[in-house]
C-alpha cells in the first residue's frame, strides 16, 4: 500500500531513542522531514550517526523536558510550522511506590506529564495555524497493566494518554487528530533490555509468542500518520501480540 | 494595519458569518455565539495577524469575575483593580462593563482591539 500524507514537516520527541530514529530513516524514505529532538550531546550524535547517510534530509532541535526555555526555543527554531509529531520521550522510573524519593515522584511527574502538556499546548496551537495535524503518542502495554515498580511510569503514561485524547476530541473539528499507540515487548531498546537473558519466560506471556519488532513499529507509526490512517482518532490501540487481551498464559 | 477591519476579517472567517453582522459593540458569546474552540482559533489568528503573544485569559477577560471578588475580599476600588489585570482596557470601558455583568459575558469585539493595539505597543 502506498501511503499519502498531508504535510511533511514531523517533530519527533525522544529523537535520539532506537525506535526514533528507525522511524525518522522510513520517514526520509517517504519523503517526510523528520526534526529529531535530543536532550544531550549523546542523543545528538546518535541521531548524526544513525542517520549520516541522510544529510540534509533530517534536523535536530535540542528540548529537555525539565528546561521550560527549551521548548520555547524548539517552537521558535521550527517557526511553528509542523504537521505532525511522533512522541517518543518518556523518562525512566523504576521502584515501588512506597519506596520512592517524593523529589523524584513530583520531578518525574512534573517532566513526563505538565511538561508533555505544555508541548501538546504549542503543537495544537502551531496546528492550529494550518487547520491540520496528526499526533501520535508511543504509550506503552504498561499503561493498562504494568509490572511492580512500573506504577510511576505507568501513571505518567495513562496521564499522557489523557492528554492525547482530549486534543483530538478538543481539535478534531480543525482537522487536528491524535493517536496513542501501545507496543509491548519490542525486540529493541528498553524492551530488549527487559527481556535480555529470560525471553522466552516473557515471550510465553504473548499469545504470539513474538516480540514486536522495531520495523513493525514503525510501519505502524507511519501508517497513523497517513491520509489511510484518518478514521483513527482520540483512541489508545495496542500492538502487544495480544499480551493485554487476556489472562496469562504460561 | 488597521486592527478593527483585520478582526472583523479573521473572526468572519472562523465563525463563518459576514463581517456586516460584527462592529465594535458587538459581544462574542452573547451575539455571535463564540465557543471555546472558536475563541482558541481566534487567538491563535490574531498572533499570526499581528506577531504579538496572545495571552487567552486576558485577551478573553477570563478571570474577570474572580478578579472582581479579589477586589471585594481586599476592600479594593473594582475598577482600579479591574484596570490593574486588564491594562488594555480604558477606565469608561471598566466602567461600562460593571454596568453590564447581569447580561452574561462581556466580551465585546473593541476589547480584542484593544488588546492588540495596547500588545503592539508594549509588546
Amino acid at each position: 500500500m502506498k501511503l499519502e500524507f498531508s504535510g511533511s514537516r514531523a517533530l519527533i520527541l525522544g529523537g535520539s531513542c532506537d525506535l526514533a530514529v528507525c522511524l525518522a530513516e522510513a520517514m526520509i524514505k517517504v519523503n517526510l522531514l523528520p526534526i529529531l529532538t535530543y536532550r544531550d550531546e549523546n542523543g545528538y550524535k546518535k541521531i548524526s550517526n544513525h542517520l549520516s547517510s541522510f544529510a540534509g534530509k533530517y534536523e535536530t532541535v535540542y528540548l529537555d523536558f525539565a528546561d521550560i526555555a527549551s521548548l520555547d526555543a524548539l517552537f521558535c527554531k521550527i517557526k511553528d510550522d509542523l504537521d505532525f509529531m511522533v512522541d517518543f520521550a518518556q523518562g525512566d522510573i523504576e521502584g515501588l511506590i512506597a519506596s520512592a524519593n517524593q523529589d523524584d515522584i513530583s520531578r518525574y511527574f512534573e517532566q513526563n506529564i505538565s511538561f508533555r502538556a505544555k508541548i501538546l499546548k504549542k503543537a495544537g496551537r502551531a496546528m492550529l495555524k494550518k487547520k491540520r495535524g496528526r499526533l501520535v503518542f508511543i504509550s506503552s502495554s504498561a499503561a493498562g497493566k504494568p509490572n511492580p515498580g512500573q506504577g510511576f511510569y505507568a501513571a505518567a503514561k495513562l496521564a499522557s494518554e489523557a492528554l492525547y485524547k482530549n486534543l483530538g476530541l478538543e481539535l478534531g473539528s480543525r482537522g487536528i487528530t491524535t493517536v496513542t499507540l501501545r507496543p509491548g515487548y519490542i525486540d529493541t531498546g528498553r524492551g530488549k533490555a527487559y527481556m535480555q537473558g529470560r525471553e522466552k519466560e516473557v515471550l510465553r506471556l504473548v499469545p504470539t509468542r513474538k516480540a514486536i519488532t522495531a520495523k513493525e513499529v514503525t510501519d505502524t507509526v507511519l501508517f497513523f500518520l497517513s491520509k489511510s490512517a484518518a478514521g483513527f482518532n482520540a483512541v489508545e490501540i495496542a500492538m502487544d501480540g495480544g499480551l493485554t487481551a487476556g489472562k496469562c498464559l504460561k | 494595519m488597521d486592527i478593527l477591519k483585520k478582526v472583523k476579517e479573521i473572526l468572519a472567517e472562523i465563525l463563518d458569518i459576514d463581517e456586516e453582522e460584527i462592529a465594535p459593540e458587538t459581544y462574542l458569546i452573547r451575539d455571535l455565539n463564540a465557543e471555546s474552540i472558536d475563541l482558541l482559533e481566534l487567538a491563535v489568528a490574531l498572533n499570526s495577524a499581528f506577531n504579538i503573544k496572545i495571552n487567552d485569559d486576558e485577551i478573553f477577560l477570563r478571570n474577570l469575575r474572580p478578579y472582581l471578588t479579589e477586589a471585594k475580599e481586599k476592600q479594593a476600588d473594582e475598577v482600579a483593580y479591574l484596570l490593574g489585570n486588564f491594562p488594555f482596557l480604558t477606565k469608561d470601558r471598566i466602567t461600562q462593563i460593571l454596568g453590564d455583568l447581569q447580561g452574561g459575558p462581556v466580551l465585546k469585539v473593541k476589547d480584542l482591539v484593544s488588546y492588540v493595539a495596547w500588545m503592539g505597543k508594549t509588546g
